[in-house]
């Protein structure tokens, strides 16, 4: 065979040489949907913030040309915030973790996220029936101890009433989530339920001049210099302070260890709700979920996501969780921290 | 702003004489005030008079004011603002006239020093204060060691936490207003007096701290409103078993939702600091200016 070069068919061969990359680029640029776009969500602030951002933001914005920024707000915070910005959002996407959404959909300040194929995958109670919210991951609540101090861990919400322990203990105030959570199992451990609170009150009653705090940020110094040795908190926080050196760990009650859903949702007029729809199906996606899993100790919710052997005995599966009423909670919450400061607090 | 710049012109024209450059002067401060701070105050103070559907009400008030809870919150505050302004004056007066009356070099470095807190976020101030004010901390332990206590002391979640904190929080600014009076007065008026007969402490106290009345009053009246209205310290040291007004409405505003008892919350709060101003002020003033 023989090949004739002239410079005809050099410069030609040259010619597509310099083109398959503008064709490649060209392509690609098509695959990036949201090119030029921006996302503002709001997120959980600290580490968790750069965990969401490395398991799901960031390859999301390199896949799609997006930018994304997350603003660091809790969630009673983020939900006075969506309320303040009604009509006119200057936020896409909000992050909740304290049931806010439910009172979000109530008020009319969310719109139906895009239906995907993992979305549909949720168990039924991951989703808003209508589409409003997705939780893309679950943090399992239960006790918090020192591990120098117990010789068999705690096994029970009865066990904060242990007169060795005394003066050791330590607790959420109500208007934590998790302080919410605690009353509501102590409820349920003495008799209770969401409907009929009087035994949470009741026993909580008897914890009251133990150690109240406000935020996560106490724990390092209240398992430290605060002499405390059993609190109420979850997966996520233990695993934290684990990582800075406390000697503590993690364990589910015989009660059940209740849920906390970390929901999505997209605000109403959002002006970025396409955007804020495929970051929240990628925030369901295998990879992002198991990322997620490693960083915090958080559950996923998608259940295609196999989380590798020695990650899954550290984070309770999402059946193993106990689902609490948050309609009704969020319902009574005014009135509960009412009563809370009353007779637990002074 | 329209209507505001032509009428000076006009009425100076008629000869009432209203000058311009004050008024151009003012107008800048004067608009971001009314703006920024007037009308926000105002749709404040309405919204505690309103229910949830908007309709004009004085339930929240008659909540606020018939409820021995609120009514200890509001007493607790203010217990924590004049203790803090008390601890700044003892011990801002003598740091603050040992500043102003030092010719060493090391004064300037002093003050520098005395200062440098307000530097740091109170925050970040707050969050060191909890490491010593623990069970197993710093304070407790000291406590001990000089034999004055028996066993651990709990300062963290509780109200004198709360105002050793903030006292150290709020000092500098005490100590700058009492230093800007003092250089004020001369040293030379003690000399006078002490040639006229009083002894020293005399002189010191019939003098120098009469005169420095003023810087006391303004040093108060700054640590006494900052104090009450502080967010971070009181919610990080005093936590949920010392709710404050501060943190009280924040948790209405943030975590109850109801805005408008947030809002009786804050005019309250308001209302008994300029009462209290007001009082703090005759007292200081009456007790001393014999004519």
């Amino acid at each position: 065979m023989n090949i004739h070069l002239n410079r005809r068919s050099v410069i030609a061969g040259m010619a597509a040489m310099t083109a398959t990359p503008l064709i490649g680029s060209k392509a690609l640029a098509q695959a990036k949907p949201f090119e030029g776009r921006t996302l503002v969500s709001t997120g959980f602030g600290g580490s968790t913030m750069d965990i969401v951002a490395d398991a799901v933001f960031k390859p999301f914005d390199a896949q799609t040309g997006a930018t994304t920024t997350q603003m660091p707000m809790q969630s009673n915070a983020a939900l006075a915030r969506m309320i303040a910005e009604k009509g006119s959002p200057q936020i896409d996407m909000y992050q909740f973790s304290g049931g806010q959404e439910v009172d979000a959909v109530r008020e009319g300040l969310t719109q139906a996220i895009a239906e995907t194929d993992q979305i549909d995958a949720l168990a039924a109670d991951m989703r808003d029936p209508d589409g409003n919210w997705v939780a893309w991951a679950v943090i399992a609540e239960g006790l918090v101890y020192r591990t120098d101090k117990f010789d068999t861990p705690p096994t029970s919400y009865q066990d904060f009433f242990r007169p060795e322990l005394k003066g050791h203990i330590a607790f959420p105030a109500i208007t934590n989530g998790y302080g919410t959570d605690f009353l509501v199992m102590l409820a349920k451990t003495f008799g209770g339920s969401e409907d009929n609170i009087d035994p949470g009150f009741e026993a909580m009653a008897k914890l009251k001049d133990e150690t109240i705090f406000a935020a996560a940020s106490d724990i390092p110094t209240l398992f430290g210099q605060g002499d405390i040795w059993l609190m109420p908190y979850d997966t996520g926080n233990t695993y934290k302070n684990q990582q800075a050196g406390l000697p503590i760990a993690f364990t589910s009650p015989k009660e059940g260890s209740p849920a906390v859903k970390i929901t999505a949702c997209i605000a109403k007029d959002a002006a970025n709700a396409d955007v804020a729809s495929a970051a929240i199906d990628r925030m369901l996606s295998p990879e992002a979920q198991i990322k997620i899993a490693e960083g915090m100790r958080w559950t996923p919710t998608n259940p295609n996501t196999k989380l590798p052997a020695d990650l899954a005995q550290h984070v309770p599966d999402v059946t193993q969780l106990v689902s609490l009423d948050r309609a009704k909670i969020n319902e009574s919450r005014a009135a509960w921290i009412d009563r809370w400061n009353r007779e637990i607090a002074s | 702003m329209t209507t505001a710049l032509p009428m000076p012109a006009e009425n100076a024209g008629r000869g009432g004489k209203i000058p311009l450059v004050p008024v151009l002067l003012l107008a800048p401060a004067v608009l971001l005030y009314l703006v920024f701070f007037v009308w926000p105050q105002l749709a404040l103070l309405m919204l505690g008079f309103q229910d949830r559907g908007g309709a004009f009400t004085l339930d929240l008030y008659v909540r606020f004011l018939s409820d021995s809870y609120y009514l200890k919150l509001l007493w607790r505050t203010l217990v924590m603002g004049v203790a803090t302004t008390m601890i700044t004056i003892l011990l801002g007066l003598p740091l603050a006239y040992l500043l102003a009356r030092a010719r060493s070099r090391w004064a300037t470095l002093l003050l520098i020093i005395t200062t440098f807190p307000l530097l740091v976020s109170a925050v970040v101030r707050s969050f060191g204060w909890m490491v010593l004010l623990y069970r197993n901390g710093f304070v407790s332990d000291l406590l001990q060691w000089l034999s004055l206590t028996d066993g651990p002391t709990q300062l963290m979640y509780t109200l004198p936490g709360t105002i050793i904190a903030l006292a150290q929080v709020l000092l500098p600014i005490m100590v700058l207003s009492l230093y800007a009076v003092f250089r004020s007065i001369p040293p030379d008026l003690e000399l006078a007096a002490m040639s006229l007969g009083a002894r020293p402490t005399t002189a010191l106290w019939l003098v120098t701290i009469k005169l420095a009345k003023g810087g006391i009053f303004s040093g108060s009246l700054l640590v006494f409103s900052m104090a009450i209205s502080s967010f971070a310290t009181p919610s990080l040291v005093g936590g949920p078993r010392a709710a404050v007004m501060a943190t009280s409405i924040y948790d209405l505003t943030v975590t109850v939702l109801d805005w408008n008892f947030a809002a009786v919350q804050a005019t309250v709060l308001l209302v008994a600091v300029l009462l209290l101003s007001l009082i703090y002020g005759r007292l200081l003033n009456g007790g001393g200016i014999k004519t």
